[in-house]
């Protein structure tokens, strides 16, 4: 029978009950006793009742707390992971008995603890790699020894993104970090190998770790910000060197421009020239910017700095003999020569720049240029009247020669020398007159002295004339002393019954002596005698007669150009020339002449026949009026006169032979154009008064028209 | 002694007995005209060798042109300005310088009579002035020194002075000098001659250079057409230029003295040249003096120039 155990204990319970009456009554107990002994078995019985009930109850409140433990764990776990339990736990879900349940919830929590440790471990694992990564970034000596704690109550997946994004961003600054790393240390390393540096050396100062490719390398800001500050700082080295370079490559084709470098010269330095324009990043070559290197370039540029050096200095050599070449030729005095070595010696020692001093000179010779052309065409003048000097000494040397006429070898050349040295010397005054007035003009238009090798020309001029003037004074008195003589002789002859004849008068005064003026040492100043020579006398094989002065003979053609003595003749029988009447000879004409003039010879001859010799036997008409003192003597004074300006007088034809009559207008008279030799030359008073020929003969027509003088 | 060589020309018979200042042949006909410091006026018939007229005036005559064959105009060192007449023998002054006239040239431009003295003036007088010099003279023109020569072309006036001045007027506005320049020369002149084309004039100098000028310097630039020219210089020879080629043509053979004038007739076809001494070497002895009159065209050989032998022993 299946019996309720309840039943069954029960019935036990009955049965023992039973049992225990039928003890009793055999033992025979009281009833008091036997109620207490129920009494206390049902107290005993109960206690264990309670006893079983209670554990009972503990077992159920056991069983409660469990679930309620594990409902809190799962609560717990699933709010820190942020997740709802598989099973949702519902209050007023009936599981059905405690035990249930509890058996429903402990997988779920084994479960979701297991998912937490798993969750957990997930999180270990990125924040281990977080803190090694920050590690890294942080860079040794930084090191986070701590383990990062774990938010227990946040384990949820939103928080590992969290993390992970975090471990992202970390793991990307640090691949950031390296990656700027690397990039500087190729910067770098460009840097270094232009610079000719060492690139390891350069490294290790940033930070030691950064030298080992292999080893862990400090990533650090501190790092960064090193090495970045290292780049920059051979980034600037690098571009001064490359400003240093270019100025070197510039100064270096200055200079090759300035002296004409060859190319092949050139051609070494090439690929520095090639970069002068070159940005900072275009120059990449190992060691093109190394000190050395930049020292090597220096060092050429250097030595052509020096070669340009040398050079300047022969160019201003060169230019100083230029310039002392120009003043030369042009008789200008040359630059001191002192001047010029303190000049050479300043630029060598540096203190004078070459470039300056040789401005300075091109300035200068450009201006003796100026200078030397504006002179060009006075010293062409100048040139010609020294040589006609020249042709005059030479001519009054022949003169002197007694044998020139001999026909000898070349005889006839010198014939001619002496022809055209007569008509050169006839020049002569005007040639002088020209000369001084343009050297005034050029004087006073440039208002300064125009010097010849030194000396005033005009002062030269000036000294010749004088000279000359000198001379011919000389001669004429000479002349005037043989005239007397020869008229003595002629009236000696003429009481005696002989006659010279009246056809060939003879000139034949010699030059007297060279009238040595001054300074007659150089050629300018010396006058050709031969000026002033009168034939010689005894030339003609006919009559040589009396030793007239100043006649004419008629073979003289071309000394009588020169000579004075050739118009003098001619002035005595002035008056009579073209009249009819003819003047007797050997009558006296002292009469005639002023009497100032009481030097003046009588003349023998006349020359009656206007058809002699004389008119045709000049040959320079080409030549404005001029040696002609003689002749003039008579008609100036008359001329004088009648021109009525003290001043003209001797401007007209100067100079009376007397001395006394020499000096008024000499003093006073300007010189004329045409004038002759004797002419005092006074630049000062510029008062030149020119007249035509038929002024003269006007002058003289009236003269000898008037009563005055017979 | 040889004859003279025929081609010195016809020498003209009763010629001046002093210097010859100046001779011109007529537009109009083989009349020469021949001043002389003989004081006298002659008038000459070429081709009759004949002389036609005489004028004695006060003093030295200077100058002398035509008007017309009836007429002419003289000047001298007695101041005036004269008219001559040839046959009727008169003559009128139409007036007076400050001193010695030195050229006279009658404008038929102008219908007037251009004089130029030393006195440092060009004057110029209308001969048709009835009434005395007063009312003669219509302008007078200041020079800078005094006048050595003039020279007439179409409306121009050449005056080259003293001090180697040239003067270049317009005759129509004589108020001033069209052009005022310096004789390119460096003597003194001596004379100035324009070109008959009117383009230009030649001065000729004491030192016996010619050069040859253009009124218009545009022109100057431009090739230069000459022409020939004649010139006499004091070495008594005539040279026949080129100008173009700046040659000598021909040289006739020496006269007997300086050139004093020269002068075309006015077909080219006559030169008749004086031979005078110019008094360039002042007072002295000399040949008497000669006109000689040649045909141009005859020459067509070069003349060797002959040393002209003395005529008279």
């Amino acid at each position: 029978m299946a019996k309720d155990p309840i039943l069954q204990v029960e019935t036990t319970c009955g049965s023992l009950l039973y049992e225990l009456q039928i003890i009793w009554d055999e033992v025979g107990e009281t009833e008091t006793d036997r109620d207490k002994m129920l009494l206390e078995l049902e107290r005993e019985c109960l206690e264990v009742y309670r006893r079983k009930v209670d554990q009972a109850n503990r077992c159920r409140a056991q069983l409660r707390q469990a679930i309620a433990d594990a409902e809190a764990e799962l609560a717990s776990i699933c709010s820190a992971m942020g997740e709802r339990p598989v099973h949702i736990r519902q209050s007023d879900q009936s599981v059905g008995s405690l035990k249930l349940e509890l058996g429903k919830i402990l997988p779920e929590l084994e479960e979701m603890q297991k998912r937490k440790i798993e969750r957990r471990n997930q999180f270990l694992l990125v924040l281990e790699e977080v803190e090694n990564i920050t590690n890294d970034i942080k860079g040794q000596g930084e090191h986070v020894l701590s383990k990062p704690p774990i938010d227990e109550t946040d384990l949820s997946m939103r928080k590992l993104e969290e993390l992970n994004c975090h471990l992202q961003a970390l793991q990307k600054e640090k691949s950031d970090r390296v990656e700027t790393i690397r990039k500087h240390l190729c910067t770098l390393y460009s840097h270094c190998s232009v610079l000719g540096m060492d690139f390891n050396e350069v490294v290790s100062q940033v930070n030691p770790t950064l030298t080992d490719p292999e080893g862990p390398r400090s990533l650090s800001d501190h790092t960064i910000d090193n090495l970045d500050a290292a780049v920059q700082k051979l980034r600037e080295v690098k571009i001064q060197r490359m400003q240093k370079l270019q100025d070197l490559a510039t100064t270096m084709l200055e200079l090759w421009n300035l002296m004409d470098t060859p190319i092949e010269e050139q051609q070494e330095y090439q690929h520095i020239t090639c970069n002068i324009a070159a940005s900072e990043h275009e120059i990449t070559q190992a060691n093109s910017l190394s000190e050395d290197f930049i020292k090597y370039v220096e060092a050429e540029v250097v030595r052509l700095g020096e070669v340009k050096a040398s050079k300047m200095k022969e160019l201003v050599v060169k230019k100083r003999s230029e310039l002392e070449e120009i003043c030369r030729k042009t008789h200008m005095l040359p630059v001191s020569d002192s001047a010029m070595d303190q000049t050479i010696v300043a630029i060598e020692s540096g203190i004078v720049d070459a470039t300056l001093v040789l401005e300075h000179l091109e300035q200068h010779i450009s201006k003796v240029k100026e200078e030397a052309l504006s002179r060009k065409e006075i010293l062409e003048k100048v040139e010609k009247w020294l040589s006609a000097c020249d042709e005059e000494s030479w001519l009054e040397e022949y003169n002197r020669d007694d044998n020139r006429y001999n026909a000898g070898r070349g005889a006839h050349l010198t014939l001619k020398r002496a022809e055209k040295a007569r008509n050169l010397v006839n020049k002569l005054p005007v040639m002088v007159e020209a000369l001084a007035s343009k050297t005034i003009v050029w004087e006073r238009e440039k208002g300064i002295e125009f010097l010849y090798d030194g000396i005033r020309l005009l002062s030269m001029l000036e000294e010749y004339n004088l000279l000359r003037q000198e001379r011919e004074e000389e001669h004429r008195r000479q002349r005037d002393h043989k005239k007397l003589q020869g008229q003595l002789i002629a009236e000696q002859e003429a009481l005696y019954g002989s006659k010279p004849s009246p056809s060939k008068p003879l000139g034949g005064k010699k030059a007297p002596r060279m009238s040595t003026g001054g300074t007659a040492t150089n050629r300018r100043l010396s006058l050709g005698a031969g000026m002033h020579q009168t034939p010689k006398p005894n030339k003609k094989s006919d009559q040589r007669q009396v030793q007239v002065d100043g006649a004419l003979s008629t073979g003289r053609r071309g000394l009588d150009v020169a000579g004075l003595p050739s118009r003098k003749q001619s002035m005595n029988p002035c008056e009579q020339l073209q009249s009819p009447l003819v003047r007797k000879p050997f009558s006296p004409i002292s009469t005639t002449v002023v009497a100032s003039k009481a030097n003046i010879a009588t003349p023998q001859q006349l020359v009656p026949n206007s058809k002699s010799n004389a008119v045709n036997e000049i040959s320079s008409f080409a030549t404005p009026v001029k040696n002609n003192n003689i002749i003039k003597n008579l008609e100036e004074e008359k001329m004088m006169m009648m021109m009525q300006t003290p001043k003209n007088v001797a401007a007209m034809i100067p100079i009376p032979s007397t001395p006394a009559t020499i000096s008024v207008p000499m003093q006073t008279a300007p010189t004329p154009l045409n004038n002759n030799n004797n002419a005092r030359f006074l630049p000062e008073k510029a008062e030149v008064i020119e007249y035509s020929f038929e002024e003269r003969r006007l002058a003289f027509m009236l003269q000898s028209e008037s009563p005055i003088h017979v | 002694m040889s004859l003279p060589p025929p081609s010195a020309g016809r020498e003209l018979a009763n010629p001046p007995s002093d210097g010859i200042s100046n001779l011109r042949f007529s537009n109009t006909s083989d009349h020469l005209l021949v001043s002389s410091w003989d004081k006298r006026v002659r008038l000459y018939d070429v081709s009759t060798n004949s002389l036609k007229g005489e004028f004695l005036h006060g003093g030295a005559v200077l100058d002398c042109c035509f008007h017309d064959d009836s007429s002419g105009f003289s000047v001298g060192s007695d101041n005036k300005v004269r008219r001559i007449v040839f046959n009727v023998g008169k003559e009128d002054v139409l007036g007076m310088h400050e001193k010695p006239v030195r050229c006279v040239e009658y404008s038929y431009a102008a219908g007037q009579v251009i004089t130029g003295s030393w006195d440092k003036t060009v004057k110029c007088w209308d001969p048709r002035g009835a009434s005395g010099p007063e009312r003669t003279q219509v302008g007078t023109y200041l020079q800078p020194e005094r006048v050595y020569s003039l020279s007439l072309v179409g409306n121009r006036l050449v005056v080259a002075t003293a001090g180697r001045h040239v003067n270049i007027y317009d005759l129509r506005n004589m108020s001033q000098p069209e052009q005022r320049r310096e004789s390119s020369l460096k003597y003194q002149t001596r004379c100035v001659r324009s070109y008959p084309n009117g383009t230009g004039y030649a001065l000729s100098s004491v030192e016996g250079r010619v050069a040859m000028e253009f009124f218009d310097l545009s022109e100057a630039a431009q090739a230069k057409n000459y022409g020939t020219f004649a010139t006499g210089g004091c070495d008594g020879f005539v040279n026949i230029w080129d100008g173009n080629n700046k040659k000598r043509l021909y040289q006739y053979s020496k006269y007997p003295s300086s050139i004093a004038a020269l002068s075309f007739s006015r077909d080219g076809q006559l030169l008749a040249v004086a031979s005078s001494y110019t008094f360039e070497e002042g007072e002295k002895s000399h040949e008497p003096e000669a006109i000689f009159v040649r045909n141009v065209n005859e020459i067509e050989v070069k003349p060797k120039p002959k040393a002209y032998p003395n005529p008279a022993a």
